[in-house]
């Protein structure tokens, strides 16, 4: 019920910033935010800001020159759209801190299932990738030329596949072994 | 090429949802029926090399950012709608994990990337591959890329026309579609070439396994 609630006034609070266009209205929004996640809130806020940088900066860069060039530049524009994606991306990671993702998606329980293997299969591959990505350029001096990085990048994505098959078949096993799936005929049933 | 959230209005995102939600359930509906001991798995471990392609990503002048998807290697394997539950669920994980993408542009991103994309995949696929199977691969990756980006392109580029101030001035994203189409889909014309190649690398391996 508690996540439930949660979601219910995220999504309200998601609609109010899609919806408020006053700079200082969504302002007290982030403010409010702020507020509500209490002691997490720095961190958070760290993490929002790390997220939003990239493309907000690009966004709004590329507004300032088109603006100055065209010499119709609005600095609220920047104000506003700086604040309203800020919110809506705090709002995200205050519901992630406080809303178990995985306890949320238990009204259908395939996609539950399917994104806890998906979780799994993240951190095993993202480790994977990096672990492949260090073993090369330990074992090089200068950079590799483009034929040979993209012969590399194959190279890991096919062993990323290979592994992928085996850990597919193990899982399977281990599902069927922990009874996911239904018994397919007598045999199934005596064991 | 997540569009990042605060950059869409009610206006585009509200009937996107709408839109999605039909697909969404039809999806569902074709994942419970295809459901067996060897599906699952699988697109878990498809989804999750796609999830760790798609978190690499490079900014573009247009306000948007590329990246390697998989979503032709899924769509050729699994088809289109299972690729959409799929890329809709790593879109979700990805907005709720790592802050890449966001709530309120979900469903265009998974109506463009995820939908969009594997159709066009499967259709290049299935006329392509006819001919030639590794021409019908590479199309399949290659539409994967460019046809979302053409659709987020357009989407973003709306923006300005659909909700703006009294006076003109953008509320959401500020560029047009005479900014937002070369920026968002040139690139990708070129990304979606490696995307091409890896997708005839990846699905002959898994072929001959």
């Amino acid at each position: 019920m508690r996540d439930r609630l949660l979601l219910i006034g995220y999504a309200a609070a998601v609609i109010a910033a899609t919806s408020v266009h006053d700079p200082r209205w969504l302002a007290a929004g982030l403010v409010l935010a702020l507020l509500a996640a209490g002691r997490d809130a720095p961190r958070l806020l760290r993490r929002t800001l790390l997220a939003m940088l990239a493309f907000s900066a690009v966004v709004s860069v590329g507004y300032v020159v088109a603006g100055l060039l065209a010499g119709n530049l609005n600095p609220e524009y920047l104000i506003r759209i700086n604040i309203r994606v800020c919110l809506l991306t705090f709002l995200t990671s205050l519901l992630v801190a406080r809303v178990d993702f995985l306890r949320a998606l238990n009204f259908w329980p395939a996609a539950s299932y399917l994104a806890t293997l998906i979780l799994s299969q993240v951190v095993t591959f993202r480790r994977l990738f990096d672990e492949l990505r260090q073993a090369a350029d330990s074992r090089r001096l200068r950079r590799l030329p483009l034929r040979e990085g993209y012969a590399q990048s194959a190279g890991a994505v096919v062993h990323l596949f290979d592994k992928a098959e085996r850990t597919a078949g193990e899982i399977a096993l281990a599902m069927r072994s922990r009874g996911f799936f239904a018994p397919a005929g007598p045999d199934a049933r005596r064991h | 090429m997540h569009v990042p959230d605060g950059f869409l209005s009610p206006q585009t995102y509200v009937p996107a949802y709408a839109l999605a939600a039909g697909a969404w359930a039809y999806a569902a509906r074709t994942l419970q029926r295809r459901l067996d001991e060897t599906l699952l798995p699988r697109l878990a471990v498809l989804c999750a090399l796609g999830f760790v392609l798609m978190s690499v990503m490079l900014p573009l002048p247009g306000g948007t950012s590329v990246h390697a998807s998989g979503i032709g290697i899924l769509a050729v394997v699994f088809g289109p709608w299972i690729t959409f539950a799929a890329v809709s669920l790593v879109l979700l994980l990805q907005a709720l994990v790592f802050g890449a993408g966001g709530i309120t542009v979900l469903p265009v991103n998974a109506l463009a990337m995820g939908l969009g994309g594997s159709a066009a995949a499967c259709l290049g696929y299935r006329l392509l591959g006819r001919v030639d199977e590794r021409a019908g691969l590479f199309a399949a990756g290659w539409l994967a890329t460019v046809l979302p980006a053409v659709l987020v392109a357009g989407v973003l580029g709306v923006q300005p026309a659909i909700a703006h101030t009294a006076d003109g001035q953008p509320l959401f994203f500020p560029f047009g579609l005479s900014v937002t189409l070369p920026a968002v889909v040139v690139p990708h014309l070129i990304l979606g070439v490696g995307e091409g190649l890896l997708t005839i690398l990846v699905v002959s391996f898994l072929r001959r396994r």
